[in-house]
């Protein structure tokens, strides 16, 4: 199954922005679900941002794409969630707190520490 | 090699601002992970919810095992069954001071596959029937069961049989000479507390076959000279504690580093086998007498000690510290010694981090004297003594101050260069102690003028006041201290209008208003509203909590109205608040007057008035 799912992009994209943190990277799920969400909200994550600024580049990033084959497609897409949730935190326009299901906590758990985030 | 075109110079220089706020964005704020594991340990239907999911944690990474562990349990929401799921990922384990914990708990405990630490300190109702459950533990490392004083030698047969121990803490339980003994069979153990346990010379000649023993503690034991005599023996000992024992002459192995002597009364200390000097590091002889104090420092290699704890020894000079040059924390509090001795300090003070001179009989001319001569120093007390106003400027001449207790001083904040000349604040002398972050001035006499100067000390970050003469523009003043996390402002004149009125620093995290006696528990909580940040400590706290807490059904109520004030002040700090201040202080004093009469019972008044629960006074 592939479908195509779009994280809400940030309200004002920087003007001009560093080669290195503009464009978009895609996730994809366990399932085979892809996220294509902007390479800022990636790099939130450290694992993710090692990937993308690592002079010699992974293969996979080099294409633009990071494969999760341990991470499911409902607790990636709130990783994208959170991705931007913090983006907007740490600037200051969100302050309400990220909401976290009691169901997926471990789930979602595993996969920040995978992500390094 | 061709990925530098990609990152010349210049470009790798103007990525810093942009990889830096997002730093702090992933670093200073909570990760994720830790938000997940908060979430997971919020109470028990969360718990209840993921567990539905899963039946064990095999594939959770041990420290996010641990973590998540560590949680639940300061949450209180462990119960027995629900250690099962932890069983292959959890690999330290820390439930000190849970009375809860028993011989159910441990059977659980005892089959977890990879547990290394094991931490039960305190665990009253751990008993020699529940550690049977941990014999076969065989990736056991660590097990603290201090002061688990059901265990006695019978528990301590089950425990030998954990071969794999390497560190042992047993001090307060009920062992006798026999349970000791048995302990020779671990022989992987490094550390080993036996504190507290009125062990005689026989078992511990029996621990001599302990050959990797770093770390050893016996204090209270009732070891006489002779029995000491084998110590020399543990020719890996570092560590040796023998606070309140009897031994006066003590031969050290060649590797001993840290001693504690204290409340012993000490004729010698050296090597068996060599008229060389101890090499120790560490000497804390707090309380100890000393036969002949020349000699038993003639025995001690002078340059090799760093730290020195001789509190309360009655000295009243100092020509033993004469070669301690390398000393780095020396404690002299409650001694005889005089401005006299501290010559000997200046001496050896190049390198002195740490000075506790509290409780001495030393005046500012002592300041005088040490002035220049401690340039490292980074913490100092002189409470309780005669210092006054003259001593700061010399203070502040010690350029890396950050910790300075002048608490039971007569420090008035201000000194005058003549009679009736102008005072001059004393305090501002602090200003160029940059790294000044705790103060302590309880007790002591100053009144509220000269606090404003304290609010300009850059990296201030506690500060303890406590004094009958300070007011509401004291407080008020220390707005300006813009680090300040902890303050305390005991004892003083605050009134409810005052506490209000202050605008605390946006960094405050603890508020200790104990002994402000006119705050009404109205001002108190409805600060505690406006501010849910700052924990505040006052006699009137526990009053307020135990009326929040003790009706669940009325938690959800006070939860939302929390809300409703933290947005309010938000929104405009003071008009919606003080509305509602007046409007519940009439319902207060109803409700204190109905109780007066016994008329109702609280809880019926309750449920007619609708009170904020916050507000009730029960007892």
């Amino acid at each position: 199954m592939v479908g195509k799912g779009e994280a809400p992009a940030p309200r004002d994209p920087e003007e001009e922005e560093e080669e290195d943190t503009g464009g978009v990277v895609k996730l994809i799920s366990a399932e085979g679900f892809e996220f294509v969400i902007d390479k800022k909200a990636a790099m939130v994550s450290n694992t993710l941002r090692n990937m993308l600024t690592s002079p010699g580049g992974f293969s996979e990033t080099r294409q633009g794409e990071v494969r999760f084959p341990e991470i499911s497609t409902h607790i990636l897409e709130k990783i994208c969630q959170y991705f931007y949730w913090s983006l907007h935190y740490s600037s200051g326009q969100e302050t309400a707190e990220f909401p976290i299901e009691p169901e997926i906590t471990l789930d979602l758990m595993m996969a920040a520490n995978y992500l390094d985030t | 090699m061709g990925s530098r075109h990609f990152l010349p110079p210049a470009t790798t220089q103007s990525i810093v601002p942009t990889v830096a706020p997002m730093a702090s964005a992933t670093g200073g704020e909570l990760r994720l992970v830790d938000r997940c594991i908060d979430a997971a340990a919020r109470d028990a239907l969360t718990v209840e919810a993921w567990r539905r999911q899963r039946r064990s944690l095999e594939r959770l990474p041990a420290q996010l095992a641990d973590a998540l562990f560590r949680r639940l349990a300061a949450r209180r929401v462990l119960f027995p069954s629900l250690l099962e799921v932890f069983k292959w990922s959890v690999e330290e384990v820390d439930l000190s001071g849970s009375l809860a914990v028993d011989a159910e708990w441990l059977s659980y405990l005892g089959s977890f596959r990879y547990l290394r630490v094991l931490k039960l300190a305190d665990c009253k109702n751990v008993d020699n029937g529940a550690v049977w459950s941990l014999a076969g533990m065989n990736t056991l490392k660590e097990l603290d069961l201090s002061r688990c004083s059901k265990i006695s030698d019978a528990g301590l047969r089950h425990i030998v049989a954990i071969q794999s121990l390497e560190k042992l803490r047993l001090s307060g339980t009920k062992l006798t000479d026999n349970g000791v003994m048995l302990i020779s069979s671990l022989t992987n153990l490094s550390f080993l507390d036996l504190g507290g346990i009125r062990i005689t010379d026989k078992p511990l000649r029996s621990l001599q076959v302990l050959t990797r023993l770093e770390h050893l503690d016996i204090w209270g034991s009732e070891i006489t000279n002779e029995g000491a005599s084998v110590l020399k023996a543990f020719t890996g000992l570092r560590f040796l504690n023998l606070y309140w024992t009897s031994v006066n002459h003590l031969s050290v192995p060649p590797t001993m580093r840290c001693l504690n002597m204290s409340k012993c009364k000490i004729h010698s200390i050296c090597y068996e086998d060599s008229e060389a000097p101890v090499a120790l590091e560490n000497f804390i002889v707090s309380e100890a007498e000393f036969g002949n104090i020349d000699k038993v420092f003639s025995g001690i290699q002078a340059d090799s000690l760093l730290y020195l704890d001789m509190s309360g020894c009655d000295l009243s000079n100092l020509y033993f510290m004469e070669k301690m040059k390398n000393l780095e924390h020396l404690d002299l509090s409650s001694n005889r010694i005089t401005d006299d001795a501290i010559e000997h300090i200046a001496k050896v003070g190049s390198n002195l981090k740490y000075l506790s001179l509290k409780g001495t009989g030393i005046t500012s001319q002592a300041l005088c004297v040490l002035a220049g001569t401690v340039p490292n120093l980074t913490s100092l007390s002189l409470s309780h003594t005669k210092i006054d106003d003259s001593a700061l400027a010399y203070v502040s001449m010690m350029p890396l101050l950050s910790t300075i207790d002048l608490s039971h001083t007569s420090i008035k904040g201000f000194a005058r260069a003549e009679v009736n000349a102008d005072k001059i604040l004393s305090m501002s002398a602090f200003e160029h102690l940059k790294y000044l972050e705790s103060l302590n001035l309880e007790d002591t006499p100053l009144s509220a003028e000269v606090i404003p100067p304290l609010g300009l000390f850059a990296a201030l970050k506690y500060l303890y006041l406590k004094s009958d003469f300070l007011s509401d523009p004291a407080l008020h003043a220390l707005s300006a201290a813009s680090n300040l996390i902890h303050l305390g402002f005991c004892g003083n004149i605050l009134s409810s209008s005052g506490l209000l009125q202050f605008v605390p620093p946006a960094t405050l995290r603890v508020l200790d208003l104990r002994g402000c006696w006119i705050l009404t528990g109205d001002a108190v909580s409805t600060f505690c509203m406006r501010h849910p940040m700052i924990e505040v400590r006052h006699e009137l706290m526990q009053e307020l909590k135990a009326n929040s807490v003790g009706r669940s059904q009325l938690k959800a109520r006070q939860s939302q109205q929390a809300k409703a004030k933290v947005a309010n002040s938000f929104a405009g700090p003071s008009r919606l608040p003080n509305i509602r201040f007046v409007d519940e202080r009439i319902k207060y004093n109803k409700e204190e007057m109905m109780e007066l009469q016994n008329l109702v019972k609280p809880n019926s008044v309750m449920h007619g008035v609708r009170l904020p629960p916050e507000l009730r006074r029960l007892t």
